[in-house]
């Protein structure tokens, strides 16, 4: 029986010169639900297209259900990649069961399974619509499904949530949820940490090329500075909390948003101020984030292509 | 790697499938299919409701001639006369394309018109075919009613005008007509006039059959004038002149009995006609099925649906897919027109009544004509077909498409050279190079089958086209994968080349 879906070892891919993936390995358990995440120009797409065997590594190994990537595989994957599109003058049923024929399924099993597909993800009204005449999320949807609809063993979704509003992003996470309930391999691409948090056992993070950090999305999280939010009404309240920060920013509202140091914890500082008898008005550790976590990995640099979460957001009040 | 593709024909059929229902789905396909059918129906609607309510499609003309030489203006209108004559007579002639006039008879009817006229000859038709008064009537009244010349209604050209504008109309049998043309003969006015100064008035001043009749009149008076000088007439001069047409022999035909036994025929001639349309209907498949593949690979590409059917077929299953797919729709559009060859062949050869021509058919079909006709088509369309395709996939745009197409075009358009030319010039060198290479061989081959050429080299012709076709889809499937995958345009390839080949070359000489 074969342990990992998906193998790769010390794979290299240069395009012109310009590496776009250098060294990475990892393996897909089955049954786990990977994160795949990094900034534009990561390396995500091409490892992802490696590991179909769309594109060949330049150096070393892919092995897909235990073989190199080909026709062996066709019909156990569920591939969505990240440029997407539909045949516009397909009806929405058309669209789906075409791709569930092609990966194996029967013809009349194929266009039931569309139907049924349809209805349960509120799409009814789309079964006979063209798609061209279809609004974008319904498309995007549609899009899903059709890849998805033969019930492969293994998913591979490439930014999956990208272009969809946030209802639509709801829906995804819950048919990503369903399949993971099923059992199912998934790995997904994104640069929607939240998704990412909410969703994975284990997530690959990547940078240029590079793999930067692979593990539970718990150990990711560890890798975060440790943050608080600290206000009052006390001038010297920067100088007593020094000893225990690397980086201290002042908020809009005037609350301090303090990363502290290694050593240290949040404890210490209430402690300290409690000692002091500072009066605080807020008293506030914050739980780190994947995004967080990221930049600590990476760098700032990669910032700007994160996709910040409405948590990270809400941060940016600072000065 | 083995150069040939592997293919799953359950998915490549399924692509095939999508393909076909992509464009017969369409209201535009069905509206082109049924076009030529709705034209036909038309036509015959509108000849049977022109015939039914004595509708006149061709208004009759009316004309004078006003002549002031007081010479010209009778035996101007008796030549209209012979002129109708002669149109009536050939019109009966036409009849024999309908088979109504048993064999041997159009060469009775032309003595007969030379000897009694066409009254003669209508006597002769009533009385010896299976064509009644009635039939003849019908077949004839309209040529004679489509232009008639009547007196001139004024003796002045001031005095025509006032009709020409239509300001005043003239009365013919009873009805008030408009005056389409007048001829106004004048006497010379230089030695250049020739005989007569003429002018022809009409609003419709593109109307050229009255002119043309006043051409040709003036020309065979200074013709007779000239021979009468010399003690000559036109009659003695038609005589001289009439030279059976020169006959063609065929040295490799059989030799017979009689005399003529290998003179080439209409029989003979045929199959070089048929492997020349033939050829054509080839040259039409793969050009429309080629652009037709170009615009559904570059259409393919712009879904951007290419990369998740990636995950599931192989690049060839895709190619083969859309080759066989498209191959169907252009079977279908043009399914109207092949069963009607092939009904129209049949039907002639079952039930015609030219011998020579059934003989011609039957000759023309031999099985070697169909079965490398068939093994043309099929290679010649998957040798075009993947080069298309292969372009529609490095394409970004139409404009992309019709840049990168441009050189096959040119080919593809020069071939339509190659039937004619080999028509008339079989053993030619340049006719058995185009049939062996392999860009020109499908159509140019084809066209040299009526003249036997020898086996070997038909055989290495389809060899070395289907060794090129495989090649060719080969290489397309890599320049397919490269350029969906790229999602580059024809800058990529350029940059592909001088990477992958021009640094090979460099290395390999920098090694030397």
């Amino acid at each position: 029986m074969i342990q990992y879906p998906l193998t790769l070892k010390n794979v290299s891919k240069r395009f012109g010169g310009k590496a776009a993936v250098e060294g990475v390995s990892f393996e897909i358990g089955s049954g786990e639900i990977v994160g795949f995440l990094g900034p534009n120009g990561a390396g995500k797409t091409t490892s992802i297209r490696m590991s179909l065997g769309l594109i060949s590594p330049d150096e070393g190994q892919v092995k897909l259900f235990g073989e190199t990537p080909g026709a062996n595989a066709f019909g156990r994957i569920g591939f969505l990649p990240e440029e997407r599109g539909l045949y516009k003058k397909q009806t929405a049923r058309e669209s789906i069961a075409h791709m569930a024929r092609l990966n194996g399924m029967a013809g009349k099993l194929a266009f039931k399974l569309a139907d049924e597909l349809l209805d349960k993800y509120g799409l009814s009204e789309a079964k006979r619509k063209k798609n061209k005449d279809m609004s974008k999320g319904m498309a995007q949807k549609v899009q899903l499904l059709s890849a998805i609809a033969h019930d492969p063993e293994f998913y591979i979704l490439d930014e999956p949530f990208s272009g969809l509003d946030p209802v639509n992003q709801q829906v995804l996470e819950s048919i990503v949820r369903e399949i993971a309930d099923r059992g199912r391999t998934i790995l997904f691409s994104t640069h929607v940490m939240e998704h990412a948090e909410r969703l994975c056992d284990r997530i690959i993070l990547m940078n240029g090329g590079r793999k930067v950090f692979d593990g539970s999305t718990e150990e990711a999280l560890n890798t975060a500075p440790r943050r608080m939010v600290l206000a009052s009404e006390a001038a010297n309240l920067t100088d007593l909390v020094t000893p225990f920060v690397k980086d201290i920013e002042t908020r809009k509202d005037g609350a301090l948003m303090l990363t502290l140091k290694d050593e240290a914890e949040a404890h210490s500082v209430l402690e300290t101020c409690v000692e002091k008898k500072i009066k605080l008005t807020r008293f506030e550790p914050r739980p780190p984030t994947l995004h967080e976590a990221f930049v600590a990995l990476v760098g700032d640099d990669v910032r700007a292509d994160m996709q910040l979460t409405p948590e990270t957001s809400a941060d940016e009040g600072m000065t | 790697m083995t150069i040939i593709p592997r293919i799953n024909m359950r998915r490549t059929l399924l692509i095939a499938r999508r393909d076909f229902l992509g464009y017969v789905k369409t209201w535009g396909f069905w509206l082109s299919f049924f076009l030529p059918f709705i034209l036909i129906i038309a036509g015959a609607v509108i000849g049977i409701a022109a015939a039914t309510f004595n509708f006149d499609v061709t208004p009759t003309r009316y004309e004078t001639i006003l002549d002031k030489t007081g010479v010209h203006a009778q035996a101007l209108r008796d030549s209209h006369e012979d002129r109708l004559k002669e149109r009536e007579k050939d019109a009966i002639l036409a009849l024999k394309a309908f088979g109504v006039l048993p064999e041997g008879e159009v060469e009775k009817i032309e003595k007969i018109y030379e000897q009694q006229g066409l009254d003669g000859v209508k006597s002769h038709v009533i009385n010896n075919t299976p064509i009644t008064k009635e039939q003849l009537d019908k077949t004839t009244s309209r040529i004679s009613s489509d232009l008639i010349f009547i007196d001139p209604p004024a003796d002045t050209l001031d005095g025509l005008q006032a009709y020409l504008r239509e300001e005043k109309l003239v009365t013919v049998d009873g009805e008030e007509v408009k005056l389409n043309g007048a001829l106004i003969i004048s006497p010379p006015r230089t030695a250049k006039d020739g005989e007569a100064y003429v002018q022809y008035w009409s609003q419709n001043f593109n109307h050229t059959r009255v002119k043309s009749m006043a051409e040709d009149y003036f020309k065979e008076r200074a013709e007779t004038t000239y021979l009468n000088e010399g003690g000559l007439n036109r009659r003695d001069l038609k005589i001289a002149s009439r030279i059976e047409p020169y006959q063609t022999f065929d040295p490799t035909k059989a030799q017979g009995a009689d005399k003529d036994s290998q003179a080439v025929t209409a029989s003979d001639k045929l199959p070089y006609y048929v492997a020349g349309i033939l050829s054509g209907i080839l040259w039409l498949t793969v050009f429309s099925g080629s652009y037709m593949l170009l615009t559904s690979m570059l259409e393919e590409k712009l879904n951007k649906l290419l990369e998740m059917m990636l995950a599931s077929t192989r690049f060839s299953e895709i190619i083969f897919g859309k080759l066989i797919g498209v191959a169907a729709i252009t079977l279908l559009a043009m399914s109207p027109y092949i069963l009607s060859g092939i009904f129209g062949v049949i039907g002639y050869i079952a039930f015609g009544t030219d011998s020579e021509i059934v003989n011609g058919l039957i000759n023309s079909f031999s099985i070697k004509m169909v079965v490398f006709f068939l093994v043309y088509l099929i290679l010649g369309y998957l040798f075009y077909g993947a080069f298309f395709i292969a372009l529609g996939a490095l394409s970004q745009s139409m404009q992309d498409a019709q840049t990168l197409t441009t050189p096959i075009t040119i080919i593809l358009t020069l071939m339509v050279w190659i039937v004619p030319y080999g028509i008339s010039n079989p053993d030619s060198p340049i006719l058995t190079f185009a049939s062996i290479f392999p860009l020109s061989a499908p159509f140019a081959a084809l066209v040299r089958l009526p003249s036997d050429p020898p086996l070997w080299e038909l055989i290495l012709s389809s060899g070395f086209l289907a060794l090129l076709t495989i090649g060719v889809i080969a290489l397309a499937s890599r320049i397919f994968r490269f350029g969906v995958l790229s999602g580059s345009g024809a800058k990529v390839v350029t940059d592909w080349f001088k990477r992958k080949i021009l640094r090979k070359k460099q290395r390999k000489s920098c090694k030397a």
